[in-house]
């Protein structure tokens, strides 16, 4: 197994770009809805990698589609406020967000990008048609050249404009999707597990892709949204872990890994093979139970009926969020001991 | 909601496809005293307490003859919907189980019998015919409507081919016959119901379409051969709706229901059923590992004892 | 290049169905119990035939299928007669050729099938597409009543309209392809009458083509809906009204394939419309020489038949190669 470093310098200075504040989303279904996304808040800041962590359905995937504005039935965000470089938006149900923000301000990397794109256009006619979404004006030579020098520019082929999508090997197209969705210089890319259907070494150039996208400023930041904790270490700044829709934990990567302050972090990172000196000496466990049912969430904190620390008060009582907005766990257990890892209480 | 739209769109289609099955199969024993013989009247004598649907060209009661009609043309159905789905299912099934060359042979058979257009050949064979009983149109139309089957259940039987069990058998020293039997037909199953319910109502509208050229069964009636001579002896033109609406019903009613219990039956046969028997057959094996660990856990617990 | 093989191969395919059809054409007749000939001219003669044209019939036959050579010489003959267009002389109009028969009655098969075909295609596909974009009522009404009209058999639809609007609301004639007592001429006194005579066929076709083509489209629409290139295209802000375009351009593809198969049906169909409307085409040419056993025309229709359907979907072959570049890529794999 490769070991993943970390490859970039723990932080970055920068303004915050970003501001999404009390986003709530729900899949309408026949028995009523169901809330995946309930009130989360969060802020990036200007050239910072944001991971987002967490079990399958946990609504790390959904959040991802509310921020790129792509949420569609029956997906159904019904409230909460983006404010993004000084613009902002507020959702609402009724009204769909405005399409030029999709694509120039937040763009969306899809997963699994084999069948992102139509199969029977060129990636170039793809490109083409991207451009003039957003600038009616440009004639279709000027758009491909464009996109042809972009290519180039990150080291990719540019003749993998005319080619069709299911010429392009995997890794290859998903590395031009990458570019594709960083086409328009996006403030906010929203990565969908980019590097899942990948095998470790694509993975890896593909992190490496996201990191001179960064660098040359052709993105503002990134959230990158994947169930791969190793992945996020070597590529997040911060990490966001996510339960039952809602955000349990968020931080420093380092911290996050090393001294993860909610018992669910701690679960989690102790059910991934994670090759760090102080952690591997402990056996991979499980997390006993299953996530709760977003239908019918238990009341308090949702993770109680799973957690070893649980006392009464998390069964009936929302807990707090203890830190600031920057690095923050959401729990009763975390407030009584600030500051303390919870690692040697599991 | 889903499941009670199915339900409701199955029940109608099988109500559809009953109430033609009484009518034919029953009819002509509830209402006896007239058979296709009977003469009732003159040409085209409108509907009346003596003739419900009036006659027909002939003077016929055409109820009489809706209800023998609709006898023969299910006969032709069955029969026809018998044979050809066999064909289709053997060669289909061998050539997707046992893969190269008889693949590429039955194939090639198959894409060629499905690019000449299928009433060509059965006007060809019938001409050929010196007489035509029920029994022998239907078996020339299940010689002619077999083709798609193959297709169709090819494709199934090559995905059933690559299954784990399959390599199980194999290595446990089955032939060829007995896995295919007992081992790849039992997957297609729902498959083949839909594929034979496609094949009756395509054998029913075969028939017709024959009989209306003028090749049907030389003897007896059907929907087909009523509709043929309605229109050999000019009923539309003067009015004599009694001799070709109820057979134009009839007809319509049979492939509207069979096509739409075809199409029900694929809704439950398709995602749904499958999904749900994969979660009970997870479901029973969790089961057998938990009563497996615990006769395990009996016997540590006896023998340290 | 690799579309150069797709072609070849697709035609390769073609040419075999048509070498079986032929063989078909060739050896059925021939199956016909006893000496087919004398089947034949008794069959004729019962039907009141004179003696004369019945002794013309029986030298004519016995000289154009070669009977007393062997079988693989017929079989010859009888190939070399049709690449020299030859497809031997009528029973009951001799010395009419069939050829002439055929050449007679096909423009109105053409031109009744062509744009029924035509027609039906673009307008089911656009309604199947509506119906899986608008949802709702509409797609409620244009799904059932689609589903309804492409199940009904086509001389079914054929009576009732018949009945219909020719016998029970007199506004169109009922049945012909032009007004008895008229001969087919270019004027467009004739032009006018022979158009009164095609609406009610055309339509009777038109309406099931377009159910069977609604219900298709909708389906395949439906499913591309839910596609990761719809939402990646949203995601990059791309208008509606260009996301439907790929929309329709991968739905499109099997319902062109879908063409291809249904084809058959289709001409099938419609030449069994022509029975019911007594329309000049090549389905009441057939339906005439099975009623009187006129086997030269039978033989030539269902030959004609077989190029109409092999053509037209070789053609739609061609249409499906050059819309979908995976088509090319593969060279054509079922």
């Amino acid at each position: 197994m490769i070991v993943m470093e970390p490859v970039l310098e723990p932080s970055v200075p920068g303004e915050i770009l970003l501001r999404a504040s009390n986003l709530r989303a729900e899949y309408e279904a026949a028995s009523g809805g169901i809330v995946a996304v309930d009130d989360v808040s969060l802020s990036i800041r200007d050239g910072e990698v944001l991971g987002v962590a967490g079990e399958s359905g946990c609504g790390k995937s959904t959040l991802g589609a509310v921020l790129s504005l792509t949420a569609r039935p029956p997906l159904y965000v019904l409230g909460g406020e983006l404010e993004i470089a000084g613009r902002k938006l507020s959702f609402d149900p009724d009204h769909a967000p405005p399409r030029l923000w999709r694509g120039s301000v937040v763009s969306l990397l899809p997963q699994g990008a084999m069948n992102s794109i139509s199969p029977t256009i060129r990636i170039g006619d793809f490109a083409v048609d991207i451009i003039r979404a957003h600038e009616p004006g440009v004639s279709r030579k000027e758009a491909i050249d464009r996109a042809a020098e972009r290519l180039e520019q990150l080291g990719l082929p540019a003749r993998a404009l005319s080619s069709y999508p299911h010429q392009l090997s995997g890794g290859m197209k998903q590395r031009v999707v990458t570019v594709l969705s960083t086409l328009l210089n996006p403030r906010l890319l929203i990565a969908d597990e980019p590097t899942s259907a990948l095998d470790v070494s694509t993975q890896k150039v593909m992190i490496e892709l996201l990191i001179e996208l960064l660098d040359r400023r052709l993105v503002g930041s990134v959230i990158f949204v994947t169930h791969d904790l190793p992945v996020l270490r070597m590529i997040a700044h911060r990490i966001a872990i996510m339960y039952a829709g809602r955000i349990a934990e968020i931080g420093e990567t380092e911290e996050i890994i090393n001294r993860a302050r909610h018992p669910y972090t701690g679960a989690l990172l102790a059910s991934v093979l994670v090759p760090e000196p102080q952690i591997r000496r402990r056996r991979i466990t499980g997390i006993s139970g299953a996530p709760p049912s977003l239908a019918d969430p238990p009341p308090g904190c949702r993770f109680h009926p799973r957690c070893n620390l649980a006392t009464d008060v998390c069964r009936t009582t929302q807990p707090p969020q203890v830190g600031d907005w920057h690095q923050y766990a959401a729990c009763w257990w975390a407030q009584d001991h600030q500051g303390e890892a919870v690692v040697s209480y599991l | 909601m889903k499941l009670s739209r199915f339900t409701s769109r199955f029940y109608v289609a099988l109500g559809i496809v009953f109430l033609v099955a009484f009518f034919g199969t029953l009819g002509p024993l509830l209402f006896t005293g007239k058979d296709l013989t009977t003469v009732v009247g003159g040409l085209y004598d409108a509907p009346s307490g003596k003739a419900w649907l009036g006659t027909d060209n002939l003077g016929h009661d055409v109820f009489t003859y809706l209800m023998y009609g609709t006898r023969s043309s299910l006969i032709v159905g069955v029969i026809s919907g018998l044979i050809a789905t066999f064909i289709g299912v053997v060669v289909g099934t061998v050539a997707g189980y046992v893969g190269g060359a008889v693949e590429e042979t039955l194939m090639a058979a198959t894409n060629i019998m499905l690019a000449i257009p299928q009433i060509v050949v059965l006007v060809l064979i019938s001409v050929a015919l010196d007489s035509r009983s029920v029994t022998s149109v239907a078996i020339v139309i299940a010689v002619t409507s077999w083709p798609w089957t193959a297709r169709a259940v090819r494709a199934q039987a090559s995905s059933v081919r690559t299954r784990e069990h399959l390599d199980i058998a194999r290595l446990s020293g089955a032939n060829t016959v007995s896995i295919i039997v007992f081992d790849v037909l039992p997957y297609m199953l729902s498959y083949v119901v839909m594929v034979f319910v496609l094949q009756i109502s395509i054998a029913i509208l075969s028939e017709a379409a024959l009989s209306l050229l003028g090749l049907g069964p030389s003897e007896g009636t059907s929907l087909g051969l009523m509709l043929h001579w309605a229109l050999a002896w000019e009923s539309v033109r003067n009015s004599a709706w009694w001799a070709f609406v109820p057979p134009t019903i009839m007809l319509t009613m049979v492939a509207f229901g069979f096509l739409l219990l075809q199409s029900s039956l694929d809704e439950v046969f398709n995602p749904r059923l499958r999904r749900d028997s994969g979660r009970k057959r997870r479901k029973r094996i969790a089961s057998a590992r938990t009563a497996a660990e615990a006769a395990e856990a009996a016997t540590t617990s006896g023998s340290g004892a | 290049m690799s579309f150069t093989r797709y072609l070849v191969r697709k035609l390769a395919w073609s040419a075999g169905a048509l070498a079986v059809a032929v063989f078909l054409n060739f050896l059925l007749p021939r199956l016909i119990p006893g000496n087919p000939i004398d089947a034949i001219v008794s069959s004729l003669g019962r039907g009141g035939a004179e003696a004369g044209t019945l002794k013309a019939v029986k030298e004519a036959y016995t000289e154009a299928f070669g009977l007393d050579k062997s079988m693989v010489e017929q079989f010859f003959i009888y190939v070399n007669n049709l690449l020299h267009g030859d497809l031997g002389k009528s029973f009951t109009t001799y010395p009419q050729t069939v050829g002439d028969l055929i050449g007679e009655a096909l423009p109105w098969t053409i031109a009744l099938q062509l744009p029924a075909i035509l027609i039906g295609w673009i307008v089911g596909n656009i309604l199947g597409a509506l119906a899986a974009y608008k949802s709702g009522w509409f797609d409620r009404g244009a799904f059932i009543s689609s589903l309804f009209v492409s199940s009904v058999p086509y001389y079914c639809v054929a009576i009732l309209l018949l009945y219909v609007f020719a016998v029970v609301f007199p506004v169109l004639p009922p049945g012909g392809g032009y007004s008895f007592g008229t001969t087919p001429e270019w004027t467009s006194a004739f032009a006018a009458d022979a158009l009164e005579h095609y609406w009610l066929p055309f339509l009777s076709l038109l309406v099931v083509f377009i159910g069977g083509q609604a219900v298709g489209m909708r389906s395949m629409a439906i499913y591309e809906l839910g596609s990761d290139y719809v939402n990646y295209s949203r995601g990059m802000g791309l208008r509606d009204s260009k996301i439907v375009r790929y929309i329709f351009r991968n739905a499109m593809l099997p319902q062109i394939t879908g063409l291809a198969i249904s084809i058959a049906t289709m001409v099938s169909g419609a030449v069994i419309t022509e029975i019911v409307f007594s329309y000049p085409g090549v389905g009441t040419l057939l339906f005439n020489a099975i009623s009187q056993t006129d086997y030269p025309v039978i033989s030539g229709v269902t030959l004609i038949l077989t190029v109409m359907v092999l053509a037209a979907n070789f053609l739609v072959d061609i249409a499906c190669g050059i819309i979908d570049p995976r088509i090319r890529a593969a060279g054509g794999v079922e």
